[in-house]
Parts: structure tokens; sequence; C-alpha cells
């Protein structure tokens, strides 16, 4: 089936990790040659259509890749399918609830 | 005595991982740390958002766990960039295997060390 | 030289025990396939064990040696720390002493079709392969299936019969890269599952146990390349 292909988690996965590089790598450059970053800054930025786009995106990829780790590790260890299928679906909706919330911050910071 | 009966071998203290499996293991270890510290990662970003935050000062108690979550996302990171370069070819060979996952080791302990002393 | 050996009688015991011994080793004893021998010919002749070429061909007598997996008849003795600890490959059922069971390890090896599959008619000689074809089955041709890999990687322990493993997965690559084999196509969309080649992590404790000195973590790296290319 190939909505449970094994190669489609692998890309998510890899993918979302270079995201995660490509915004790590362009934060800390930000940090070490930009000017001195402040409270304010951070806040006027986040509070712009771009900004809020990046953060949001930033938190979506982490999502992405943090819902494959955790697929990951269930399927090598919990067998069992009641509790496999109990440990991944919290984790799904945990996930889930943590992209709503990450969304309605930065909504409601740049409003 | 039936197949299903029979014993495995699999006493995980007797065997002798090489360091690639150290570093793997550190991997998943430190993924699921970041996944559990999640909540506070958004309540974090959420408190950076408000009008008045106070900057955060990490003492006490606290520097423990902050100092394991530096070690989570250092290894992760480092031990992720390995990963991504082998796939990309570079450094798949068993030597090179071995010496970045050294590296990867070594620069999270000194990212998690650094973050417990300063 | 002390010996520390896993020992299994299924007929008299319920559960493993470790036995010690303490065996007088001949000049001409070098591997630990001759210190096996000493022990089971002079102190017990109880102990069970597989061996046949005695000389890292067949694949036979793998186990763990010292917390490692290796073949028993080309690891030489010195060098080793005593007592020297034998254990049956981690994972594997086990029937007695130090012998697997290797039926699941070859159904996997029979599940990615390690054969040519062509419908083309055969030729009247061989099937032509340019060196640099043939080139591209090296490292991969010369697998014994000892199995000192698969038992020796945590994503087989976990899932032993979902995911392939990497002796499973290095045959598989070694038909997708062979030039006179036309199941290219099927042999990577059969692999395309969460389970089969995708438990991987690339931990790389295969190629670090390798008997041979192959890298089935390089092979896998590999396929999952391929897939990709395939797919975009």
């Amino acid at each position: 089936m190939r909505l449970f292909s094994g190669q489609r988690a692998f890309v998510v996965q890899r993918l979302s990790a270079l995201v995660l590089l490509a915004f790590l790598g362009g934060g800390a450059l930000r940090l070490a040659f930009g000017p001195p970053a402040s409270l304010d800054q951070w806040q006027g930025w986040v509070a712009q259509p771009l900004g809020a786009a990046a953060v949001l995106l930033f938190a979506l990829a982490v999502l992405a890749h943090a819902w494959v780790g955790i697929r990951d590790v269930v399927l090598d260890y919990i067998h069992p399918l009641p509790l496999r299928l109990t440990v991944l679906g919290l984790s799904a909706i945990g996930l889930a609830l943590l992209a709503a919330w990450t969304t309605l911050v930065l909504v409601s910071h740049a409003l | 005595m039936q197949r299903a009966q029979r014993p495995v071998f699999l006493s995980l203290a007797r065997i002798r991982f090489p360091v690639g499996a150290v570093a793997s293991i550190g991997h998943r270890i430190s993924g699921v740390l970041l996944v559990l510290s999640l909540p506070f990662a958004v309540l974090a970003l959420e408190r950076s958002l408000q009008a008045e935050s106070a900057m955060v000062v990490v003492s006490g108690w606290v520097r423990l766990p902050a100092a394991l979550l530096g070690w989570a996302c250092a290894h992760h990171l480092f031990a992720g960039i390995r990963h991504l370069l082998m796939d990309a070819g570079i450094g798949s060979s068993l030597g090179a295997g071995r010496a970045s996952a050294y590296a990867a080791l070594i620069a999270g302990a000194a990212v998690g060390l650094a973050a417990l002393v300063l | 030289m002390r010996f520390r050996i896993y020992r299994l009688d299924p007929e008299t015991q319920a559960r493993p025990s470790w036995r010690e011994y303490d065996v007088r080793l001949e000049a001409t004893d070098r591997k630990v396939l001759d210190a096996l021998e000493r022990i089971r010919t002079t102190l017990d002749d109880s102990l069970a064990y597989r061996r046949s070429c005695r000389e890292g061909v067949c694949g036979s007598d793998a186990m763990n040696i010292n917390g490692r997996n290796a073949l028993a008849c080309i690891t030489p003795l010195e060098g080793l720390g005593e007592p020297v600890t034998l254990a049956p490959l981690p994972g594997f059922p086990v029937i007695r002493d130090l012998i697997v069971d290797m039926t699941q390890f070859f159904a996997h090896y029979h599940e990615i079709r390690p054969y040519l599959i062509t419908d083309e008619p055969p030729p009247e000689r061989e099937r032509l392969q340019t060196p640099e074809e043939r080139a591209k089955l090296d490292g991969l041709y010369e697998c014994i299936l000892c199995a000192c890999c698969s038992g020796f990687c945590p994503s087989y322990w976990w899932n032993p019969d979902k995911f392939i493993g990497p002796a499973g997965l290095l045959q598989a690559e070694r038909f997708i890269v062979d030039s006179r084999d036309r199941a290219t196509a099927e042999r990577l969309a059969f692999l395309d599952d969460v389970y089969k080649l995708y438990r991987c992590r690339t931990i790389m404790n295969c190629t670090e146990v390798c008997p041979k000195g192959l890298s089935p973590s390089r092979a896998i790296e590999h396929i999952k390349l391929q897939q990709l290319r395939r797919s975009t």
C-alpha cells in the first residue's frame, strides 16, 4: 500500500531534517554576524507575516520529524497491536495539539 | 522443544557494541528526550512573545535538566548531520563511520558539559 | 586458557547457563574453533556447535565471541580477553548450546529472490557483462550467509520476522545491481515497505562484524538511493 510506504516516512524525516538545518544555520549566522539580537527585535520579527510563517514552518518541520522518529521507536519496540495503536494515536494527537498551540501563539502575537 | 519456545541470547550487557551503535542509541534517546520537551519549547516560544518577558535565569536545580536538553539537542543534531552525510555517500565506509560517530559523541558531550558549567 | 560458554540442553534444562572451562591448549591450537574442539574432546563432549570448512568460507561457526559476532575458525585466540566468552548469535532462537535456528534468516534470503530473473532466452554461451558491470558485484557476491551481521543488528533483534536484515538486503542489492537481471523495478518495489528495508537505522553494526569485510550498511544505503531515484 503506497500510503504506508517506508520510503515516504524516510523522505519526510530527511527533508524535515534539512529544513531544520537550514533554519538553525540561518539563525546561527544571524546571531553570529548580525547586530546584537534583542527580545524586542525577536518579537517584532515574529509579528510580521514572514517571520511568523518562518517560525510556523520550523515548528511544522519539527513535528513532522518528531512523528517519524516516534513512529520508528514504536514500530521497533511495541509489538502488541492495541498498545501500539494507543501509543501512536496519543502521539499523533499530542503532536497535532502542539501544532495547533504553536499556530495560536503565532497568530495571536501577529494580531 | 517447539520452535516458539526456544530462548534467545540477548544479554545486552554481554555484547560489546561498536562506537556507531553507541552514537545511534544516543541519537534515539536524545530524540525521545527532545520530543518530551516539545511542550516546554512551545511554552518558551509563548513566553518569549509576551509583552513583558524577563530573561530566563537558569540556575540551581534547573541546570541539570537544562544541560541534559543541551546534550540532547547537540547530539541529535550532530548524529543527524552524520546520517545525512552518509545518505549522500560521505563517510559511509567503516573507518569514516567510526570516526564520525566519535566526533558526534564527543561534540554532543562537550555541549552538554558546557551547558552544565556555564 | 579459560572459557565461559553458553550452554543450553533443551531436553534437560529449562533455562540456559554459563559453564566455565579451563582448557590446556596445544601449540597448534590457534583459533577459537581449535579451542572448542579441544574442550569438546578433552573436557566436555556434550558441547555442541556447528563447524565445517574451518577456513572462514562456509559460515557455519558464526557465534558471539567476547561480545562481538565472528567466525570461530578464523578468530585468533591470541589477544582474546579471558575468560573467553562464547555465546550463540544474538537474537536467533537457540537450538542447543551454540547452535541457532537459521530458518527465519534463510526465509528472508529466499524472500528477496536470490536468482537472476529474466525472460530473455539463454544465449549460446554466457550472458555477457563488461568488466565495469561485473565490478558492481564486488563486495556483494562474497557473502557467505554466516549471519554475523544480522545477528548483530539491533533492528533485526527487535523485528526478526519482518525486517529482512543486513544479509538479506546485501543479497537483494547484489541482484539489483546485476546487469543481467531484468526485475530491478520489482525488486525495489518489493522492498518499499515499513519493515522490510526501512527498519535500518544505519547503526552500522553489520559492517563492523562482517568476517568477509563486506559493508551491508553501504549496500542498504545504495538501495534507498535507487528507490529515491525511481520515485522522482
